[in-house]
């Protein structure tokens, strides 16, 4: 009589080699951990720490003394942060801010780039110091001089274009003065970036297309461009992200979010609750919308750019 | 690449054009610099002016300057955090990088987006949750208070993480063969051949946490030690008077500067020789 003999379960293990000793593979395996401890230990404390603190804020309510209790309210920030038209009115101006610094931290780097390799080696350190130096002015310092350029009276844009715009303090210039500034700052960063993304393409690709008659055109838009695509995600995602950021400083020190709060984007508007207005639940809540939407959009991105990116193995 | 293909003509011709976009690009950049210290060394009385030369020369701006701000004090105590900073960050970054580029782990993907992550948190929102800490650790109005949160920066991680993704794994192969430690390999392997990419970053991260200047001056309330939050108050008591407002804001400047001008030489020299290889 037969019996049907049981087929192996699909999940079973195969057969293993002989392994190194237990002690051994776990010292190894703890290695990529150890290395990474002391960065993830300063994350833990720095970052995601308060990061959940603020989450936990967000559900009370709270003026920042020391001696008042912090009161739960629930959901209540969120709601009243829904029913504002503020957030909403900073988020349109933060997508503002991004797209018009876009220019400066990838579309201007990338072709100061493909053209500083057409300039011989002396020439090309003398343009690139140029466009690295105002990466190296302070904020704060930036601040001072560019208030004094745009000065309405006597600063040099109003003299040599014969007019007498207080671009600081117009609701139709500020944002624009402030990206400028931003851009103006942040572009000679980018370039450093996208110079060493371009040095470390390997030129074999390019003298072999060469050969078979590619013209510099088509190098640039069939093998520089694709091979340097891991850099320029990395610039837009920076800027998405960090644009805020970079304005703050100017923002505070220049326009305080104003004038009729035209340069108020979503970071400035989260300062502003919690240390004007002393309204820590409601600063933390936007806060905690903050991160939630900045992580779907960097999601995206981050999907995008492994779907695009080429790699030079 | 050489040109070699094409006619020395065109060549020329895109020589000249590149020069012409280049010179325009860098001169409008530099502008705002040149104005500031143009400014800064006008008399009193020119600096309204608008002479594209300073002439004739006066320091009295930054006389009156340092008559009302300690500027070395000011440089002294900015120099020291901004290298604590940037070293401490460097080494860190060194580390995780050599780590997501040397092995292959469960927790990988995770502990990577970890650091990505700190991009989505912004520091308006951990600023008071750290406040409330570094009182605690009677870290307040102390410059270890301004370094000790700043030690580990993404930025460096990623960087180094991008670097290291085109980095020949045949060398770090070779280097587990010949019996060295892993701690071994990242000294004598692949250090010297990330110079470039490490110094960059060295003075990128410098310069960050020299102009850094709302931590500081979150934690620094009682005073304005560091040269940012000096200008930042020069600013607010003497905000129209400019040349010695510019005086203050080119020294505040200065020494980063020079230092990259001392150390762009090797930048330069480094990404040739890698573009080289």
């Amino acid at each position: 009589m037969f019996v049907e003999v049981v087929a192996p379960a699909p999940g079973s293990p195969p057969p293993r080699a002989a392994r190194p000793p237990l002690g051994r593979r776990v010292v190894a395996g703890a290695q990529p951990y150890l290395y990474l401890a002391p960065a993830l230990a300063l994350l833990g404390v720095w970052t995601y720490r308060p990061l959940a603190q603020t989450v936990q804020l967000s559900f009370y309510s709270w003026n920042l003394l020391p001696s008042t209790p912090m009161t739960p309210v629930g959901l209540r920030n969120y709601q009243r942060l829904i029913d504002l038209p503020d957030l909403g009115q900073a988020a349109v101006r933060t997508v503002v801010v991004i797209v018009g610094l876009l220019p400066f931290s990838v579309v201007i780097p990338v072709l100061v780039g493909l053209v500083t390799r057409q300039v011989r080696d002396r020439a090309r350190v003398v343009y690139q110091a140029m466009v690295f130096a105002p990466t190296l002015v302070a904020p704060v310092a930036s601040a001072a001089v560019w208030q004094w350029l745009l000065d309405p009276g006597a600063g040099v844009v109003n003299k040599v274009l014969g007019t007498r715009l207080n671009w600081l303090h117009e609701t139709g210039s500020a944002q624009f003065a402030i990206i400028v500034i931003t851009g103006w700052s942040v572009l000679g960063f980018a370039t450093l970036v996208v110079s060493a993304g371009l040095a470390g393409i390997n030129g074999d690709y390019g003298e072999a297309a060469q050969l078979d008659g590619a013209s510099r055109g088509q190098i640039t838009r069939w093998i520089t461009l694709p091979l340097l695509s891991p850099t320029l995600v990395f610039l837009v995602l920076m800027t998405v992200l960090l644009s805020a950021q970079w304005t703050f400083p100017l923002i505070d020190t220049l326009t305080q979010g104003g004038p009729a709060r035209a340069t108020t984007n979503v970071y400035y508007l989260l300062w502003d609750y919690s240390f004007h207005s002393y309204d820590a639940g409601l600063g933390a809540a936007a806060g905690v919308l903050l991160f939630a939407a900045f992580g779907l959009v960097a999601a995206g991105l981050v999907r995008l750019s492994e779907r695009l990116s080429f790699h030079d193995d | 690449m050489t040109d070699s293909w094409q006619d020395p003509r065109s060549r020329r011709w895109r020589a000249v054009r590149g020069h012409a976009v280049l010179a325009v690009l860098g001169l409008l950049c530099v502008f705002p610099i040149y104005w500031l210290y143009a400014t800064s060394l006008r008399r009193p009385g020119d600096v309204y002016s608008l002479s594209p030369l300073p002439w004739p020369l006066s320091w009295q701006s930054y006389a009156d300057a340092a008559s009302k701000v300690d500027v070395l004090g000011l440089l002294g105590n900015t120099t020291l955090v901004a290298a604590l900073t940037s070293v401490g960050q460097l080494l860190t970054g060194l580390l995780a990088a050599y780590a997501f580029a040397a092995w292959e782990f469960r927790l990988k993907r995770v502990l990577y987006l970890a650091f990505v992550g700190t991009w989505l948190v912004p520091f308006q929102v951990t600023m008071l949750p750290n406040y409330v800490l570094l009182f605690q650790l009677g870290l307040l109005n102390t410059l270890a208070g301004v370094v000790i949160p700043t030690l580990c920066s993404a930025l460096g991680v990623l960087l180094l993480r991008q670097h290291l993704a085109g980095f020949p794994k045949e060398l770090l192969e070779a280097a587990r063969m010949d019996g060295r430690s892993s701690w071994t390999t990242l000294w004598t392997v692949v250090v010297p051949n990330l110079r470039p990419a490490l110094a960059a970053l060295a003075i990128l991260l410098f310069v960050n946490a020299w102009n850094e200047y709302f931590w500081p001056a979150m934690v620094l309330r009682r005073s304005n030690a560091m040269l940012q939050l000096g200008l930042r108050s020069f600013m607010g008591t003497e905000g129209d008077d400019w040349g010695p407002l510019m005086a203050l804001a080119g020294l505040a400047c200065l020494p980063v500067f020079l230092l990259y001008l001392v150390l762009q030489r090797h930048i330069v020299n480094a990404f040739v020789r890698s573009g080289l290889r």
